[in-house]
């Protein structure tokens, strides 16, 4: 059964239903039709046919359920009565009150009516009185109003009639508010009625205030009144219309005048300089009084600054624009002069000096920014400064490279390329040392601006301090980075340069000017080498106390200083190495192509002019190996000025004289090989072959070191290897192959005696020896006799040459 | 990119300068080589690479009345090509058809075309245009250019104009623009001259001494390689002479030979007189490149450049020639004598 289901929902929709039955008329409103969905059991629905439940009921239930249905029904029904009866008992209360509210309302209307009409007569009364006092008053009243307008027009004409006395009073009392206060007053009657009836008055008093303007001025414009006067003054006047502007305009121009003469001079300079390089000076020399006087003038101009200021208080612009282009033209100055060649620290002095005055101005303009303004110019300063020496740097080496120029074509000094490479190494090590103390100066000046911005400065200005001296740090090395490898590039362009016109000379059998070129090479190439062995090193070395300094200093203040190692060093030591270490192998071998290239052309010319086919019996060494040995004594003399021993050489030397021996019996060995190829050229090369099989096989290109042998070494054996390579293109009769024989035997000894590897040469005049009887049609070689007789005439007459020419 | 280390080896009898690669033969990778003996009997070599490409085949041998100075195969017959010979006295040169079925003869005898013998002094070499048919020759000696006309069929070639490279400019090579059958170029003792093979005149030149070897890029235009002595190989483009568009450091000794690779861009080899054979990856691409900046370029980008050096040679480099039929395989001649093939490794 559904009241099984939900009784309690049953209940609560039964006593909402009840409700709005009563409440609302409308049934529609009730949301269910009920003879649709409850035929039977629905008790509340209009259609509820109580036989018809009954009967059903009692079909179709047991007794049990009949009474328990009954029991419920009784429960319901006693619930139903108690709900009606609270709601009748709640609504009747109010009926109660409401009741009694309506009785008490009909007694209180009773006596109104009458009460209502007294009023009204008593109003009535009143309005008539009014009315007769207003008539009997008028007249007299229009009178009074006339009478009084009269008053206060009189009074006015007096107060002007008064006026001159009274301007002249204040005159005298030096009143000047309340002289302009009651000439402002008296100024509109003045102005309409001046012409006619108060003429004298107005002249009278127009005259009182004239002096009163004049005065105001002169108080204007005397610095010994008051600040606080001046600017009153400057308020009356501007009351009195008069053009203030164009005063103020003056007081500017004075004191843009005296900014003329505060711009710091060279003389101002000089005697900073003097003051800061000897402060022991300072005190007897008469000249730091006169330093001081410019400090004095920055004090007034400050005090007049200030004073403008505050007559002027609407003029900052002008102003901060004024002091803006002070510190700009000191700046300047200031950068023009670290253009110079100075030292760093007379940088700072003048720096500082500028420093001084603008904080000085700064006190006065707060509003200016200047100090922010200023470092942004101090930085300009110091990064044109270090830009500067950098580039002095360069010229300085530019100079002492051209140097090697200028010593070899006079041919005054005996040694000119080994002062060209002290001058320049020198000028290298300085100027990087001299920067380097700049660096330290600036980083010192960076700091004394910080001790003297703590107390006049924000907190926020320090990072900008930080910065500063972080970017200055930048600066250096940047400097350094840009500076090296500008140099880098200049060497490699003179080595390229050289190499261009060497190439023309090439054509012109190797003038003078080639010569100088291939030194120079080599002069850039030593002194690539020192930059990266010494040079850089010793930079880096003095770059790591600032360093730790800045680090300290950053650590110290709000952490600003950070980001300079989050960037890393502009500075890079190690890539600047290695672009110099291979540029100076760069210019090694570039040296050694260019000394080369000149044996070639030596060796070119003397294999192609004659026709080694048609060559006549060998009568003495040929004159080539003259000019051959000429042109390795010049490479020996420039390669020892400039390159440095190596140090195996000592060792080397005892070798090569217990190895003379051996040298002078290779003439036997090799006519014994040349003597077995005659016979049997085929098997010649099969031999040879093996030759080199079994012989340890000797290392003809080695690397080339920095030092005097390795490079006099490798042009031998290049030369030899060029020899070699020309003898290989040519072929010869028997003459021509023994004119051959002899001038390789007369070059051994030499060129032994000149190289460090001996057993490399050897090996390589063997190889051209062999390649000479490879390429003969009839390779018989000199007897040795002949070739020894042949050798000796050429020694003796070569040793009487050097004699004469000695 | 890796060059192998050692690659295929073959031994001619004697000492030899001159290898070429037969460009006409597409079913083979073949190459001819001709020795250098001024005493013996001298030999050219045709050269087969094996199909695995793991040996150097000789396929065929050859008499040859002369040491042999010169060699190139023509690039439209493969059994024809051309030497340059010297008797020790005296210069010649010559056109050679390989005898057709000379496997089956005993001693195959080389069969002349023609004699190129209107030179006089010191022939240098015989040029044939490598980019396709064309029946005209050019030879140069140290002091003349000849162009030749060539007919296969008759066996016969005429002097068709010559040029004398003027005074003091003796001619020691040269190589014939593959883009423009009318352009040689001829190098001389200070410069490399451009000629222009219908006016027989010279065009141009670039001032630079001791060029011992060009070789124009077949795949680029305008793009000319030259050796030096000294100075290492540039590279030059021939629209702008006045400087080389790149240098490269070539050998510790003289660069005797250059040759670009007729496939792939930029690829160069270079052989040397220090017994090594480099090979160079340049871009070319960059052309605008100043020569300036190229001066002051880094030392690394210049090692970057040298991918391989091989150096498994006793004696001084003369000859080298791509493979066009597989162009990742280059031939290489050492004076001894012994010939080298090596492959890229991709």
């Amino acid at each position: 059964m559904s009241g099984d289901e939900v009784p309690l929902d049953e209940k609560a929709r039964r006593m909402r239903d009840l409700l709005s039955s009563f409440y609302g008329p409308d049934p529609s409103m009730s949301p269910n039709p009920p003879s649709k969905f409850a035929p039977f059991d629905a008790i509340n629905s209009n259609s509820f046919n109580a036989d018809h439940y009954l009967n059903l009921l009692i079909h179709k239930s047991s007794l049990e359920g009949l009474l328990q249905r009954h029991v419920g029904m009784a429960a319901e029904i006693k619930n139903l009565d108690t709900d009606l009866q609270m709601l009748v008992y709640e609504n009747y209360n109010k009926f109660i009150s409401a009741t009694d509210a309506i009785k008490r309302m009909n007694s209180n209307i009773m006596g109104m009516e009458s009460n209502m009409e007294q009023l009204l007569e008593k109003i009535k009364t009143v309005q008539s009185r009014s009315d007769g006092v207003n008539t009997s008053l008028f007249e007299k009243r229009e009178h009074i109003e006339k009478l009084h307008l009269t008053r206060n027009l009189l009074r006015k004409v007096q107060f002007i009639y008064d006026l001159p006395a009274r301007l002249g009073k204040c005159i005298k009392s030096e009143a000047y508010a309340d002289a302009v206060r009651f000439y402002t007053g008296a100024m509109p009657i003045f102005k309409a009625y001046g012409d006619s009836s108060f003429q004298d008055c107005k002249r009278a008093s127009e005259e009182a205030i004239a002096i009163i303007i004049k005065n105001l001025q002169g108080k204007l414009f005397s610095d010994s009144e008051s600040i606080q006067a001046r600017a009153e003054a400057a308020m009356l006047l501007k009351q009195l219309d008069f053009p203030v502007d164009s005063l103020k305009e003056k007081l500017f121009e004075k004191l843009e005048q005296s900014l003329g003469d505060l711009q710091l001079k060279d003389e101002d300079i000089s005697r900073c300089l003097l003051m800061s390089n000897d402060p022991s000076k300072l005190e007897n020399h008469p000249e730091s009084v006169a330093a001081t006087v410019h400090e004095a003038s920055v004090q007034e101009f400050v005090e007049a600054v200030r004073a403008y200021r505050v007559i002027f208080p609407d003029s900052d612009k002008q102003l901060i624009k004024l002091a803006q282009e002070l510190v700009t033209k000191n700046f300047e100055t200031g950068e023009q002069y670290g253009k110079k060649r100075i030292r760093a620290a007379d940088l700072l002095a003048v720096l500082r000096m500028i420093w001084k005055e603008v904080l000085q101005m700064d006190e006065v303009l707060h509003e200016s920014v200047l100090s922010e303004f200023s470092l942004e110019a101090v930085q300009i300063t110091v990064k044109h400064h270090v830009a500067s020496r950098f580039s002095h740097l360069l010229h300085d080496i530019s100079d002492a490279l051209a140097k090697v120029y200028v010593g070899q074509k006079e041919g005054m000094e005996e040694f000119p390329l080994q002062v060209a490479l002290g001058a320049s190494k020198k000028a290298v090590l300085q100027g990087s040392m001299d920067i380097l103390l700049c660096f330290y100066i600036s980083a010192a000046l960076k700091l004394g601006i910080c001790h003297l911005d703590f107390r006049q400065l924000l907190d926020d200005d320090l990072e900008l301090l930080v910065k500063l001296r972080e970017s200055i740090l930048n600066w250096v090395q940047e400097g350094f980075q840009d500076f090296f490898r500008e140099l880098h590039g200049r060497f490699l362009l003179l080595s390229g340069r050289n190499n261009s016109s060497s190439q023309v000379h090439g054509v012109a059998e190797g003038t003078q000017g080639d010569r100088i070129l291939a030194s120079l090479v080599l002069v850039l190439a030593q002194l690539s080498v020192f930059i990266e062995q010494t040079a850089i090193q010793r930079i880096t070395e003095a770059n790591k106390p600032p360093f730790i300094f800045m680090l300290e200093i950053a650590a110290s203040f709000a952490g600003g200083g950070i980001r300079l190692y989050e960037n890393g060093p502009a500075f890079v030591p190690g890539e600047i190495c290695r672009s110099f270490r291979s540029a100076g192998e760069k210019l090694l071998h570039h040296y050694i192509n260019l000394r080369n290239q000149r044996i070639s052309v030596l060796l070119r010319k003397r294999f192609t002019t004659p026709n080694w086919v048609k060559h006549k019996e060998p009568r003495e060494v040929h004159m080539f190996v003259d000019l051959l040995l000429q042109e390795l004594e010049a490479i020996e003399k420039e390669v020892k000025q400039v390159l440095p021993q190596g140090l195996l050489r000592r060792h080397q030397r005892n070798d090569s004289n217990g190895s003379t021996n051996s040298s002078r019996s290779n003439p036997l060995r090799e006519g014994k090989l040349s003597r077995t190829n005659t016979q049997k050229a085929r098997s010649q090369l099969l031999e040879t072959h093996l030759a080199k099989l079994f012989k340890q096989k000797v290392e003809i290109f080695t690397k080339v070191e920095c030092t005097q042998e390795s490079v006099i070494t490798t042009i031998v054996k290049f030369s030899l290897k060029s020899l070699q390579e020309f003898v290989r293109h040519q072929t010869f009769n028997r003459s021509g192959f023994q004119q051959i024989q002899l001038d390789i035997q007369y070059l051994r000894t030499p060129l032994k005696e000149a190289a460090e590897n001996e057993a490399a040469i050897d090996f390589l005049i063997d190889e051209v020896s062999v390649a000479a009887a490879e390429r003969c049609l009839d390779p018989i070689p000199l007897e040795q006799p002949i070739l020894d007789k042949l050798i000796q005439a050429k020694l003796t007459k070569s040793l009487s040459q050097s004699a004469v020419s000695s | 990119m890796q060059g192998g280390s050692s690659g295929i080896g073959y031994g001619l009898k004697y000492q030899a300068r001159c290898i070429s690669d037969v460009k006409a033969d597409t079913d083979h990778t073949s190459f001819l080589t001709g020795t250098l003996s001024l005493k013996e009997e001298n030999e050219v070599h045709l050269l087969r690479l094996s199909s695995g490409g793991t040996e150097l085949i000789c396929e065929g041998l050859f008499s040859h009345p002369n040491e042999i100075w010169d060699l190139s195969s023509c690039p439209f017959d493969q059994r024809i090509f051309s030497t340059v010979f010297s008797t020790g006295e005296s210069y010649g040169a010559a056109i050679w058809q390989i005898p057709e079925l000379y496997g089956q003869l005993n001693s195959p005898q080389l069969e002349r075309i023609a004699a190129l013998d209107a030179h006089v002094g010191k022939i240098n070499c015989v040029l044939w245009w490598s980019s396709g048919r064309h029946d005209k020759l050019v030879s140069i000696d140290e002091e003349n250019i000849f162009l030749w006309s060539l007919d296969c069929s008759n066996k016969n070639a005429q002097v068709q104009s010559k040029q004398s490279s003027g005074m003091l400019h003796y001619l020691s090579g040269g190589a014939w623009d593959p883009h423009d059958v009318n352009a040689v170029a001829a190098t001389c003792e200070s410069s490399v001259q451009f000629w222009d093979l219908r006016s027989m005149g010279k065009t141009n030149s670039i001032e630079h001494a001791h060029v011992r070897n060009v070789d124009y890029d077949t795949k680029k235009k305008h793009l000319l390689v030259t050796a030096a002595d000294e100075s290492g190989i540039h590279l030059w483009d021939l629209r702008m002479l006045k400087a080389p568009i790149q240098e490269l450091p070539g050998h510790t000794h003289w660069t005797w030979a250059v040759c670009c690779n007729p496939e792939y861009d930029g690829f160069i080899l270079s052989a040397g007189t220090d017994s090594t054979v480099n090979l160079w990856l340049v871009s070319t691409s960059n052309h605008d490149e100043l020569p300036s900046e190229s001066l002051v370029e880094s030392p690394n980008q210049r090692a970057n450049s040298l991918l391989n050096s091989y150096s498994d040679y006793e004696d001084s480099v003369y000859g080298l020639a791509w493979s066009s039929r597989e162009p990742w395989i280059f031939a290489s001649l050492s004076y001894d004598g012994r010939v080298r093939n090596h492959m890229l490794e991709k």
